[in-house]
């Protein structure tokens, strides 16, 4: 009698576990890790001034969603809105749900925003995964539909730029609902800011001297793609615990293995 | 009930600090391991209960940081014996590729940090990056290896929260005052 009912608890944990497993799977299917090709690249923010190699990665067809976002906290309440410590998320962290499980008028396709960087960090690392490295980000953002490097067309610049001037405060598209890119990814332009993950490496320009240290100078480099230097701008003047309405985040994961 | 009212204020007085928890804005709050110079895994909260200098930097770099671990031993001693006890300075490095735990305990001894108040330590690479976004360092590796990054020292009190902070590596007067009341105002 007491082993059967042993055995049942048994059962009944494995079929929990395949539950999980099968949902954390099916949120994979929703976002999947898709692949991009690493190769030569010239960034608007080069370390030395030489085209930089970046190796291939995994990054997520879109920014995460609500509905991603609250399965997430689902399984890790430390991060639910009432629990985490403000030095890690601050006021306005998901400020916009109805509660701390409910995204009420936030819908489910719609990007999470409002969200701090340690927060994004927590839910790539539970996904196996990491936030994309900004040279990441930048490398697949350069791409157009149709080829990996659209910066020099200038007529495709002036269209990812047209959102930067829209108004910010709007309504939040849901994701998916711009073109995919040449690597099938959606949303790098047009519909929130992303987190990166070495957001606080992106040293300003006009740092003052005397608090750096370091042989790297800094020289922005391809002074009229505005869309990539305005992010560069915005990343490097955030700290982790920052929120903002239209910051979300998508994660990333190495070519060979992970994250 | 006289014996339950002794149990209850036993509990109570037994229980009162063991259950101090962290203020919400303690940045001690960060689940993170440090690797020190001797070669322990330490939380970032290894300190708590002191006020704490705190900073970041790497071992091999060859100007600004030597600069920093005096300019840090040039603000404690402009405090007077006593209130320079109660202080601790925990400096991470987020290089753990070169700053192994001999490496950083070679630094300190080269340094003659107090090694009673003193703990060189590094994070591992992701856990680096989480230390330096909560104090609001920035820091890049370079292609030809070392680092950029922006030095910055930071009083914590004595539950990790943050009481003040410099980029100056000298001569700050206002950081010199925070220190000095937060040095003295600590429990002896």
């Amino acid at each position: 009698m007491r082993l059967s009912s042993r055995a049942a608890v048994l059962v009944v944990a494995a079929l929990l576990l395949s539950a999980t497993a099968i949902t954390s799977a099916a949120a994979e299917d929703d976002n999947p890790y898709l692949p991009v090709a690493g190769g030569n690249f010239r960034s608007a923010l080069p370390a030395d001034g030489r085209p930089l190699h970046v190796p291939g990665f995994l990054l997520q067809r879109h920014p995460v969603t609500n509905a991603e976002f609250l399965a997430f906290l689902a399984g890790h309440p430390e991060w639910r809105r009432d629990a985490v410590p403000v030095v890690l998320a601050d006021r306005g962290y998901l400020s916009h749900w109805l509660g701390p499980l409910e995204p009420g008028a936030a819908s489910a396709a719609q990007p999470v925003t409002r969200i701090s960087w340690f927060a994004a960090e927590a839910y790539c690392e539970a996904q196996q995964a990491r936030l994309p490295r900004w040279y990441e980000w930048e490398f697949a953002a350069a791409a157009s539909g149709t080829t990996r490097d659209a910066r020099g067309d200038a007529a495709w610049r002036q269209q990812v730029l047209d959102w930067y001037s829209r108004p910010g405060g709007g309504r939040l598209q849901p994701v998916g609902g711009g073109p995919a890119n040449y690597y099938g990814l959606h949303d790098l332009h047009g519909l929130v800011w992303e987190w990166v993950q070495d957001f606080n490496s992106l040293l300003p320009a006009d740092a003052d001297p005397e608090k750096f240290c370091g042989s790297g100078a800094q020289n922005l480099q391809q002074k009229d793609n505005y869309a990539v230097l305005m992010r560069i701008a915005m990343l490097g003047s955030l700290h982790g615990a920052d929120t903002g309405h239209s910051l979300g985040f998508r994660c990333a994961r190495d070519a060979g293995g992970r994250p | 009930m006289q014996p339950m009212r002794i149990l209850v204020l036993c509990w109570l007085g037994w229980a009162l600090p063991a259950a101090a928890e962290l203020p919400a804005d303690s940045l001690y709050q960060l689940r993170t391991e440090l690797l020190t110079q001797e070669g322990t895994r330490q939380p970032l909260g290894m300190y708590r209960g002191h006020p704490t200098l705190i900073s970041m930097f790497y071992g091999s770099c060859a100007a600004s940081c030597p600069m920093l671990i005096t300019s840090l031993q040039v603000y404690e001693r402009q405090l007077p014996a006593a209130a320079r006890t109660r202080m601790r300075v925990l400096l991470i490095s987020f290089d753990p590729e070169h700053d192994t735990a001999p490496r950083l305990g070679v630094l300190a001894h080269e340094h003659r940090t107090d090694a009673l108040r003193w703990t060189l330590a590094v994070a591992a690479t992701d856990e680096a990056r989480k230390i330096a976004a909560l104090l609001g360092v920035q820091y890049r590796p370079l292609p030809e290896g070392g680092y950029d990054h922006s030095l910055l020292i930071t009083l914590l009190d004595p539950d990790g929260r943050r009481l003040a902070s410099t980029t100056k590596l000298v001569g700050d007067a206002q950081f010199e005052t925070r220190l000095a009341a937060a040095a003295d105002s600590a429990p002896r």
